[in-house]
């Protein structure tokens, strides 16, 4: 009986067109994610195999979690169907089994979906094998991952999401409670990861992940390249933990579903109602024959009786959705969701931030994006399908009420549940915030957010209402939205990023507390104009299509609507939106794609590759040097409008004449004017910002001339982007990046080798070898200068301070014809500087100190006065300990400066530091637990002082480890003084997991800290660790004293530039030699360790102390770039220590009973030490100072012998 | 007075369910009986404006119903044949629902004609109910005060007594025979006693067609003296089924008792009896169904 239902169920789905249509679909998805070009989930980037096993399981992974709604449709449909066709009497009267009735329905639907993920496995396998995609990416097909991700992940999940689909239709009876325990499960899942986010959190998160994806990670967390490439995942800890837990879940979800199944109507009832059945009957007054009499009524059908109806309807629809159970259960959901990213958002290092009103906006746009757009989607097929799904249509329909009214109703109900969402969103961000006791409410601001937030929404609900009206029916409605989101989501990932074209979207809407919306507002509105005319157009089709009546077959509904449309005023309130949208997007083409230059992802990786071909020959051609920069520079805040009158003293500094200047200038900065020695134009290519220059009379080796030019910044119109960051109504940022430059630019090239193959460009190293004597002759941060003079003038708006790196010499008003009142400044350095230099204007306010004579000044926005003090705090007691232990600091003041979270970065100016709002100004440092980031981060940009503006490396591998890693140990010190040792472990283990989690998504090759090739995680995170171990071993001061000769040798140098070798050659000589293997192991070397205790046990002595007997285990690997291990010996001194656990039992108040460092046994040995009081746990380098892969089995719980 | 002319229309399965139909219908309740599959709610939907023919036209007096759905629905009250309702919703909350839509928009009018009409159909007392605990009595008469809205001058009820119980189903037909008095209402059935107790007028339709067109008398006369009755064994009814020109078959107390057509009696043990409805309904149906039976 079972094997007929079975074989029932497969002939059922395999005729369904619905099956084969999601089918079609996945398998699409699967073939596009490995045959194109563009995409790259999975991780298949860099060194890893486009087809590596671990992507193919991350791919799989991946789809198993989608396919949470398609198991729903199948096993939904399959549970409730008899219901909704109702022909569950007609089953349960004959004589099946239950068991074989539920398992037939059940396994129906599982096998079509299982069927599903098969064709979507083999779209994955029918990709890999195409034969335009380069060979050189691919692996061998990695069947054993195939199988692996099927029986490990696809079918407990589908198995677990089955189940938990089944228990939930069998219990409701209802497709729109099952769609909402799904959504529910789905937010459950997000939240928990979310929640879990934190390090120490994350095996929760990991066992919590229904689907798994969140253990695979943890376990697959460090893989490098060539583990991706060859290994499989072991089933085993959390990954086993997390299927045994999951399956038992499924078993019992099906078990209880099967027990509390029941074949009448009523199906279960969770909550015992009162009887409220059918009400009983009243005899009929009037029997006999006495005729109707009614009052006589108007029957209207004016426009304004329409309107009243439209009205009436609109309120009957919005009320039946929000005094619906699912509405309120959605919303809660919703504001669970927004919790969590409240919570989470905006963290560093574990901080979090200030709830500012801006940073709320995250809430409304990330938070809500994904689970408003659900709600949307599912109360579209809702309430469009409701009066035919109730049978209530014959009647509605018959009545003289024109199409328009419930379409139009439909769409104010679901703009009603838009509003309700946004409204109750608003109201939760102002409780967090007062929550948080953070009053500064900006009611008027949450208007203007939430009002924004809303038009996306808002169009995303037309065209859901659009697609099921002219939809056959509901599921399929659906699956077009699904299509629908599918593709938007697509199309930028596949290099079609430009917003015209796709339905909704429109540039990104930056919001910063300092400048608004800024200019970004206007774009973004354009934007939504452009589609609300479109969405208007659709709703007009739709009204056409209306199914009125009965047994329309979609051609019919076709002839029909095409003869509505056709009638004069229907015609003409089609064509009017239609007009309006083809004329805003002509004007929109015009301003992003004439006006301004639209370029995809595709042309510009082309353009940079043309770039590399045409010029890189050129490179080691002379080329002049500045020496001295000047600049006019005038800040047009309100016009979005700079205008620089430049001067470069240029000068040969090579012994061969100089016939031809290359400069370039970005192409969206007008070139007004350009003054030098006589010459011509040899090449202008303004494609690629190239011109070339042929001077009448070259410039003979030692000569000097002048350079002098007048360049304008404008923005014109609106870009694709939306706008410019650079010069903005309050918060003005731009570099020396935006003058002409000499010489051929390497930073332009493409680095991703991949990207290189594919546009015919050979592999070049990232950076010159560090012994490459020629590339030493620049820093790693200018190719056309040394140390320069600068002097310049600003002028800007009279409410803005302009700023810029210099001492000020005066500053003044004045009224000028053409833009009015003006005030200027005048800043001059007294000494030669790096070439790097800014420009910044905007309305701050300023908060003055010093420390020794030097001027500390922080300029900021006035909303964010919160970490001001701590940034001078910072800055103080950086000043000191580098004064003291590095050298002196060259100039007389410091100052840092806000500018607007369009880019979250501080960065060192010689004594300027531009600091991002959004990555200290509003960090909450209320928890004196939590990393002050601000102080570090601080610390390190004032570190720059010395590192880079002091001591600059060559432009060879390695530059960054003498600026950033230098800059990090340098923070690290003043906040290991501050904070003590106990925030440094939580810091570094930041560090640490950053250093392991992102080598694995190295592109090209990792490289030793003394040879990164600018590779930020080896030499910010890396370096951390590094040098704190390194610190710890050859003690503070050691170093210190290293690095204060280091600076006074090489400090101010000119060319040939010093490199990472010449730190390290003056570290082993100012060292123990004992020490010089460690430093090649953590310099020269990729070394990790893998340090863990394996037993712990303590004995009491008759004097009372305890004896511990730790096993151990000590190993030390190498690794080369792209993973491939070797072994090594352990041959320094490693961390012991013993600890006994606090009054209240807490890891961070723990007493450390031993800590030492002894030389470890390589491999497997024993060793007994002997402690005061009562140990609580021991371990080797317990403190993690090392790298290792795994440092949770550094510490055990000592147990008693 | 509806006119209907020529009234055809094939579905695109080739089921052909109106075949020329032509009927005209004045004042007073008509009875439109046929069985399932007939075309009964193909002709009351296209009726009602809910479907287009394939040919043919409505008029309701000098209204072109096909042509002016908008003003026909004005003048059009309609009980589907699967009347839904929004189940979470009241009774008064649903009538004024339904009268907004119709176009009773002023407020005070619709109050007052919302109250009259559950009064009427004595659901006054049910207002605040939600629809979905009414039973399937009180859901039909809510239908009916429903397409009462409005004053129409065409009611259109299809098939209302299909799965009322025998004190259900007369209290309906009661309030039906009152809102016939000054209109034209059609009822749809398949239940010929509905006719009977109601209709002085009446069509029988079968296979797209219509049969019969008159008064229920009359074609109960017409068939005085011919119908005849007998009480025979099981094995006897295949024999008279081919034999005789049978009309129908009962059971009473178990036994098949057979009504069958004829001028002079067909035999020994028939007794003649007078006619009614019901032979003459299934002597069409019987008609109808022959020629077919004959091809196949």
């Amino acid at each position: 009986m079972l094997g007929k239902v079975l074989a029932f169920e497969r002939r059922l789905v395999l005729r369904s067109p619905l099956f084969w249509i999601v089918a079609l679909v996945f398998g699409a998805i699967g073939f596009g994610m490995m045959a194109s070009d563009n995409v790259n989930f999975g991780g298949g980037i860099g060194n890893v195999h486009r087809n590596a096993p671990l992507v193919v399981i991350n791919l799989l992974a991946a789809f198993s979690a989608l396919s949470m709604l398609l198991v729903t449709i199948f096993i939904a449909g399959a549970a409730l169907r008899d219901f909704e066709l109702n022909t569950a009497e007609l089953f349960f009267t004959t004589p099946l089994r239950k068991r074989d009735y539920l398992l037939g329905r059940f396994g129906g639907g599982f096998l079509a979906s299982l069927g599903v993920l098969l064709v979507a496995a083999f779209g994955l396998w029918l990709g890999s094998k195409m034969p335009w995609l380069d060979q050189s990416r691919l692996g061998p097909t990695p069947f054993g991952a195939y199988l692996w991700a099927f029986a490990i992940l696809i079918v407990p999940n589908l198995l677990f999401i089955a189940a938990f689909v089944f228990a939930f239709a069998t219990l409701t009876r209802s497709m729109l409670y099952t769609y909402l325990g799904v959504i529910a499960l789905f937010v459950f899942n997000t939240v928990a990861s979310n929640m879990t986010a934190n390090l120490d959190a994350r095996w929760i998160g990991a066992l919590l992940d229904p689907f798994g994806g969140d253990a695979l990670r943890e376990i697959t967390r460090y893989w490098s390249s060539e583990d991706n490439n060859t290994r499989l995942p072991s089933l085993s800890g959390l990954l086993l933990g997390n299927r045994a837990l999951w399956l038992a879940l499924s078993t019992f979800l099906l078990v209880g579903a099967f027990r509390l199944f029941r074949s009448d109507r009523e199906g279960v009832r969770l909550f015992r109602r009162k009887a409220a059945s059918a009400v009983a009957e009243t005899p009929l007054a009037s029997a006999s024959g006495s005729a109707i009499t009614l009052p006589a009524v108007r029957l209207q059908s004016s426009v304004a009786a329409q309107w009243r109806q439209f009205l009436h309807q609109s309120w009957f629809d919005t009320r039946s959705v929000l005094t619906g159970a699912p509405f309120l259960v959605l919303l809660l959901l919703g504001l669970l969701e927004m919790f969590a990213v409240l919570t989470f958002s905006g963290q560093i290092f574990g901080t979090k931030v200030l709830p500012v009103t801006s940073h709320m906006t995250i809430v409304l746009g990330a938070g809500l994006n994904l689970f408003l757009t659900i709600v949307l989607a599912v109360y579209a097929g809702e309430l469009i399908w409701r009066e035919r799904s109730l049978r209530v249509a014959e009647t509605t329909d018959a009545c003289a009420v024109p199409n328009w009214v419930p379409l139009a109703a439909k769409l104010v109900a679901l703009i009603g549940v838009i509003v309700i969402f946004c409204l109750v969103s608003v109201l939760f961000c102002i409780g967090y915030q007062l929550f948080k006791g953070y009053t500064n409410l900006q009611p008027l601001l949450y208007a203007k957010i939430a009002t924004l937030a809303m038009l996306p929404f808002v169009l995303s609900a037309a065209l859901f209402v659009f697609l099921q009206t002219v939809s056959e029916n509901k599921f399929f409605g659906y699956l077009l939205v699904v299509a629908f989101l599918v593709i938007k989501v697509a199309l930028p990932l596949l290099g079609y990023d430009h917003p015209l074209y796709n339905y909704g979207s429109g540039p990104q809407l930056r919001l910063s507390d300092m400048n608004g919306y800024g200019h970004f507002l206007w774009p973004s509105l354009i934007f939504r104009a452009y589609w609300g005319a479109l969405a208007a157009a659709l709703l007009i089709v739709a009204a056409a299509f209306w199914a009125r009546g009965t047994g329309m077959s979609f051609g019919e509904r076709l002839r029909v609507a095409k003869a509505r449309l056709g009638r004069g005023r229907s015609r003409i309130a089609l064509t009017a939106p239609l007009l309006v949208f083809v004329g805003l997007g002509a004007w929109i083409f015009y301003n992003t794609n004439v006006r301004n230059t639209y370029l995809s992802d595709d042309t510009r990786k082309e353009q940079a590759a043309d770039y590399e071909k045409a010029y890189r020959p050129t490179k080691d051609q002379t080329q002049p040097r500045i020496t001295a920069i000047k600049a006019d520079v005038d800040i047009y805040p309100d016009d979005l409008r700079a205008v620089v009158r430049g001067h470069y003293r240029i000068e040969n500094k090579s012994a061969t004449p100089i016939a031809e200047f290359h400069v370039e200038l970005d192409s969206r900065i007008k070139l007004d004017k350009l003054e030098f020695a006589p010459h011509s134009v040899a090449k202008a290519d303004p494609v690629h910002d190239v011109t070339i220059y042929k001077l009448d009379t070259p410039m003979a080796p030692g000569a000097a001339m002048d350079f002098d030019f007048e360049i304008e910044y404008a923005q014109h119109g609106f870009p694709a982007s939306g706008g410019q960051t650079t010069v903005v109504y309050n918060g003005t940022f731009f570099n020396n990046g935006a003058l002409p430059q000499f010489g051929y630019s390497e930073r332009r090239q493409l680095s991703d080798r991949n990207d290189r193959r594919k546009y015919g460009l050979p592999d070049i190293p990232r950076m010159a070898p560090i012994d490459d004597l020629g590339a030493r002759a620049n820093t790693y941060i200018a190719s056309d200068a040394d140390w320069i003079d600068f002097e310049t003038t600003i002028s800007t708006v009279p409410d803005q301070i302009a700023l810029a790196p210099g001492y000020l010499q005066k500053e003044w008003s004045d009224n000028t014809p053409d833009h009015g009142p003006r005030r200027y400044f005048h800043y001059k350095s007294d000494t030669k500087i790096l070439p790097f230099v800014s420009w910044l204007s905007a309305r701050w306010a300023v908060k003055k100190d010093s420390w020794n004579g030097i001027a500390i000044e922080i300029y900021y926005d006035p909303q964010h006065a919160y970490n001001v003090e701590r940034m001078i705090d910072s800055t103080k007691k950086s000043l000191a300990y580098y004064a003291k232990n590095f050298s002196p600091y060259q100039f007389r003041q410091v100052r840092i400066l806000e500018f607007p979270n369009y880019a979250a970065f501080a960065q060192s100016f010689a004594n300027t530091i531009p600091y991002s709002e959004s990555v200290g100004f509003i960090a909450d440092l209320n928890d004196k637990d939590d990393i002050d980031y601000v102080f570090y981060i601080t610390a390190h940009e004032v570190a720059h002082q010395w590192w880079a503006h002091q001591v600059i490396g060559g432009n060879v591998q390695g530059a960054t480890m003498l600026s950033e890693s230098l800059a990090q140990y340098s923070a690290l010190m003043v906040m290991e003084h501050e904070y003590g040792a106990g925030q440094m472990r939580k810091f570094l283990k930041y560090e640490l997991d950053n250093y392991l989690r992102q080598r694995a998504t190295e592109r090209v090759k990792e490289q030793p800290l003394a040879l990164n090739e600018n590779q930020q995680y080896i030499h910010y995170n890396k370096a951390s660790v590094i040098f704190y171990a390194l610190k710890d071993y050859i003690g503070e001061d050691t170093l210190n004293t290293v690095l204060a000769a280091f600076v006074k040798a090489k400090a101010f140098q000119q060319p040939p530039y010093t490199t990472s070798y010449e730190l390290l050659d003056q570290l082993r000589a100012g060292t123990d030699p004992k020490w010089v293997p460690l430093i090649d192991d953590l310099f020269d070397k990729i070394t990790f360790f893998d340090n863990r205790v394996t037993r712990a046990t303590a004995k009491k002595r008759d004097d009372g102390k305890y004896d511990v007997t730790l096993d151990l285990h000590a190993e030390k690997i190498y690794t080369d770039g792209v993973g491939h291990e070797t072994k090594g010996r352990i041959d320094v001194p490693i961390d012991i220590g013993v600890f006994a656990r606090g009054a209240d039992g807490k890891e961070a108040h723990e007493k450390v009973l031993l800590l030492e460092k002894r030389q470890i046994a390589d491999g497997d040995s024993t060793i007994t030490v002997t402690v005061d009081a009562e140990p609580y746990e021991a371990g080797i380098d317990p403190y993690n100072k090392l790298v290792d892969r795994n440092s949770g089995d550094n510490r055990k719980r000592v147990t008693a012998n | 007075m509806l006119a209907i002319r020529d009234l055809s229309k094939t579905y695109a399965n080739g089921v052909q369910a109106l075949r020329g139909i032509s009927l005209d219908i004045s004042h007073g309740m008509f009875g439109l009986l046929g069985p399932n599959g007939a075309g009964k709610s193909t002709l009351m939907r296209t009726i009602a404006t809910l479907q287009d023919p394939d040919s043919g036209s409505i008029h309701l007096d000098d209204l072109d119903v096909l042509a002016d759905k908008q003003a026909a629905r004005q003048t059009l009250g309609y009980l589907p044949q699967e009347f839904g309702v929004y189940p979470k919703v009241t009774a008064e909350v649903m009538l004024d629902h339904f009268a907004m839509l119709k176009g009773v928009v002023d407020k005070k009018e619709r109050k007052a004609l919302v109250e009259a009409l559950l009064r009427q159909v004595n659901l006054w007392e049910k207002r605040y109910y939600k629809l979905g605990t009414f039973s399937g009595g009180m859901r039909q008469r809510f239908g009916i005060a429903q397409a009462l809205i409005g004053a129409p001058k065409l009611i259109i009820v299809d098939e209302p007594t299909a799965g009322l119980d025998p004190e259900e189903r007369n209290r309906f037909l009661n309030l039906l025979a009152e809102v016939g008095e000054k209109v034209v209402v059609i009822l749809s059935t398949h239940i010929v006693d509905d006719v009977t107790d109601l209709c002085p007028r009446m069509a029988i339709i079968a296979q797209g067609q219509l049969r019969l067109v008159g008064e229920p008398h009359e074609a109960i006369r017409s068939l005085d003296g011919r119908v005849w009755r007998k009480t025979i064994s099981k094995d006897e009814l295949a024999a008279s089924r081919d034999e005789l020109n049978l009309l129908s078959t009962r059971l009473v107390a178990g036994q098949p008792v057979i009504h069958v057509l004829s001028d002079a009696s067909p035999g020994a043990g028939f007794v003649a009896v007078p006619p009614n409805l019901e032979d003459v309904y299934f002597g069409e149906l019987r008609r109808a169904a022959a020629p077919v039976a004959q091809a196949a």
